[in-house]
């Protein structure tokens, strides 16, 4: 218990230096950046978006660095992110409705990806040397392609001349958002070709990890004796596997940490609405706000993944719960 | 899961045994009295003309070479030899435990179940099935391994591990049994009943192996293996289980193979000992002659090479060289190029594992063979004196 006290106080500062770094980080440009982003808007500029531009860099230029920051933390813990320039209302807002998107999409698309590409693993590595093995070459290949070319040409294959999926978007236009079925249904038959794409993208890696893990693992003595014991194959598997597992784990914590920002080049290729595509916007027309609203979610966000990982290790590797001696 | 590969206890059965290499075409193979076929009586385990090898085909090299050994009830078999000698091969392919890419080549693995109204139930471990297999594992032959770090799985509790092996094959017990029963293993060898709660990293080594040893007595197996089970801890420890272990085996009669490299150790506590070289049988004798009268100069050099347990203090001498690349070995006998009494047709004949007349021991030594023993160096030509029966001997150690 005091060990995860001790990870939660370590994630708490971890999370505090990279508010404060997103904080500071516009300081750091060169000139000043709100008569650069007035410059920007030419002829356009409001006295509303001026006060948003000030309050994003803390409210103000005439306050001493130190205030600056702290009234900065106060907007933050009221979920107060600043307002974008270019779309005109709260990032938090902005932000916080491009998040189920991706998460939606590449959150899923990862969790498959690990689930199908570790049971594969686990299996062509117990099954090392067999037939079966002549299928990794094909799963690495896609891994190898650039996801961006992979993505559109199946794009092109797929949904333009076989017209098997629909082309672009999330959900059909004719429809009307909301908790209905037929938004539901339109939902994921537009999410299938990006969710396939970006398995067959990245199950490869996920495969080859577990396998040589588990290859490691049944050259182990417990496996061994899991055999001696007579126990049942199954049960022999899920002994290397349990133990052939854990560094995907770590892996997997990495993976959805990025799961918010490597959503980009998906988005970008299905025209999906979710953070990648807002961020990309957002860098285009230099929405510093934004910019740096959606950076402090990424940043948040692969601190949690981290942390929710760091906790299930604990919990799959008792060999980790050992505390060193103070 | 359609393919084996991983699993293991390959066979490749031919009537045939594989040409031996063309460089050794004088290697042959005296079979050991061929007795009564069919019923073992006593005898549990009686392996036959058992061959190993790690590979296929042109690169195949032989581990285990046209190895006989047997074991009766409740007694215990050492297997002493060097590193790469072929002693763990050997068994792990008896228990069809070897991993690809060993293959056994040739002999039988006779395993007796014991004797019912329908009469001796026995079972060739080498052609037994996978199910067949699976059913006497652990019931009947259970195995304790060098490290027990590595041989507990890590993320296991320890009472978890016992609770999987007792429900895989005691299938009337409840989980309350279950409890109990591996809480009475645990006292068995003196650990707290605490103990199931921990994980094996907690655990000291001791600990870890008295696991070990009370995990591989869970079924009241009637054959223990013993693969090297102390060699990992020191040497209080070491004498501690090794006794523990004795008073265990007359308790409960189960039969033992031990396979070390201290063959001192093994002159305590094995009632028959095979020594192995390169892959065969170099001497079989009880443990009392061996120590006392060792007749390869190989089992002599063994011998040397570790402080005895008791009496006079002797010169360790180790031998000479180190062991042989089984992909090359020497021509004749494997064992000249190190032997210091290698004669002239050492080089190039094999001499076959005999019985030396009279005695009930066996040893593959041209030096015993003809010449009315005229050529035996005086090292390796000691009367037998007596000295105390194993059992004796280590009930002095426990004490």
């Amino acid at each position: 218990m005091r060990l995860i006290v001790r990870r939660l106080a370590l994630y708490a500062l971890t999370a505090w230096v990279a508010i404060t770094v997103n904080f500071l980080l516009p300081h750091f440009m060169p000139g000043n950046p709100i008569q650069t982003m007035i410059g920007k808007l030419t002829g356009q500029v409001t006295a509303q978006e001026i006060n948003a531009i000030r309050l994003s860099f803390g409210g103000g230029l005439n306050q001493s660095l130190i205030s600056q920051y702290f009234t900065y933390i106060g907007q933050l813990a009221h979920g107060n992110l600043g307002v974008s320039i270019t779309l005109s209302a709260p990032v938090s807002s902005i932000v916080s409705t491009a998040i189920p998107w991706t998460i939606g999409l590449i959150g899923i698309s990862t969790i498959i990806s690990f689930f199908v590409g570790t049971v594969c693993g686990a299996l062509l590595g117990w099954t090392r040397g067999s037939r079966l093995d002549s299928f990794i070459p094909t799963a690495t290949f896609f891994q190898a392609i650039p996801y961006f070319f992979l993505a559109t040409v199946m794009l092109l294959v797929f949904a333009s001349n076989l017209h098997w999926f629909p082309v672009l978007g999330a959900y059909s236009q004719n429809l009307q958002p909301g908790w209905h079925w037929a938004f539901v249904a339109s939902l994921l038959r537009y999410a299938e070709l990006p969710v396939i794409s970006i398995v067959l993208g990245s199950v490869a890696g996920w495969m080859l990890g577990m396998r040589n893990m588990m290859i490691t693992m049944v050259a182990e003595d417990f496996v061994l004796m899991a055999i001696a014991m007579g126990l049942p194959k199954r049960k022999v598997i899920m002994a290397a596997a349990r133990n052939a597992v854990l560094p995907s784990i770590a892996n997997l914590s990495l993976a959805i940490g990025l799961v918010v920002s490597g959503a980009l080049l998906v988005e970008l290729v299905f025209n999906y609405p979710g953070v990648g595509d807002l961020l990309l916007n957002a860098v285009q027309s230099q929405d510093y706000p934004l910019i740096q609203g959606i950076f402090l979610v990424i940043t948040l966000t692969v601190l949690g993944a981290n942390l929710l990982a760091d906790l299930v290790y604990l919990w799959l590797d008792p060999r980790t719960r050992t505390e060193v001696a103070q | 899961m359609t393919t084996e590969s991983t699993e293991v206890g390959g066979v490749v059965k031919s009537d045939t045994p594989p040409a031996a290499p063309s460089t050794d075409t004088t290697r042959q193979v005296v079979a050991s009295t061929i007795a009564n076929e069919g019923a073992m009586g006593e005898r549990i385990l009686d392996v036959r003309n058992f061959s190993v090898d790690y590979g296929w085909g042109e690169g195949a090299v032989r581990a285990v070479d046209s190895v006989d050994v047997h074991l009766d009830r409740s007694t215990v078999l050492g297997i002493a030899g060097e590193s790469g000698s072929g002693k763990s091969t050997l068994v792990y392919a008896i228990t069809r435990l070897l991993r690809a890419p060993g293959v056994i080549t040739s002999g039988e693995a006779r395993f007796n179940l014991g004797s019912n109204e329908d009469g001796e139930h026995v079972i060739d471990l080498v052609t037994a099935s996978e199910a067949e297999l699976r059913s006497l594992r652990w019931s009947s032959i259970s195995i304790v391994l060098q490290s027990a770090l590595s041989a507990l799985n890590p993320v296991v509790r320890v009472g978890a591990q016992f609770e999987q092996v007792l429900k895989t094959h005691r299938h009337d017990m409840s989980k309350v049994e279950r409890r109990a029963r591996a809480a009475e293993l645990l006292g068995m060898v003196d650990l707290n009943e605490d103990r199931l709660d921990r994980f094996p990293h907690e655990l000291s080594g001791g600990q870890r192996q008295r696991i070990m040893i009370a995990l591989a007595l869970a079924l009241d197996p009637q054959l223990v293996i013993m693969d090297e089970p102390t060699t990992a801890l020191d040497v209080v420890t070491q004498r501690e289980i090794i006794s523990e272990l004795f008073e265990l085996r007359s308790r409960f009669g189960f039969a033992m193979i031990f396979i070390t490299h201290d063959l001192s150790l093994l002159t305590e506590l094995a009632d028959e000992i095979v020594v192995m070289y390169a892959g065969a049988l170099v001497e079989r004798a009880t443990a009392r002659e061996l120590y006392e009268a060792p007749r390869h100069p190989y089992t002599l050099g063994l011998l040397d090479s570790f402080p005895p347990m008791h009496g006079e203090r002797t010169e360790l001498s180790g031998i000479p060289g180190s062991p042989p690349d089984l992909a090359h070995l020497p021509t004749g006998c494997s064992f000249h190029p190190r032997c210091p009494f290698a004669l002239a047709r050492c080089a190039n004949e094999t001499p076959p594992l005999i019985e030396i007349e009279g005695s009930g021991r066996s040893v593959a030594c041209w030096l015993h063979v003809g010449d009315d023993g005229a050529a035996v160096p005086v090292e390796l030509n000691r009367v037998s004196t007596s000295i105390a029966s194993p059992s004796e001997r280590v009930t002095e150690v426990s004490s």
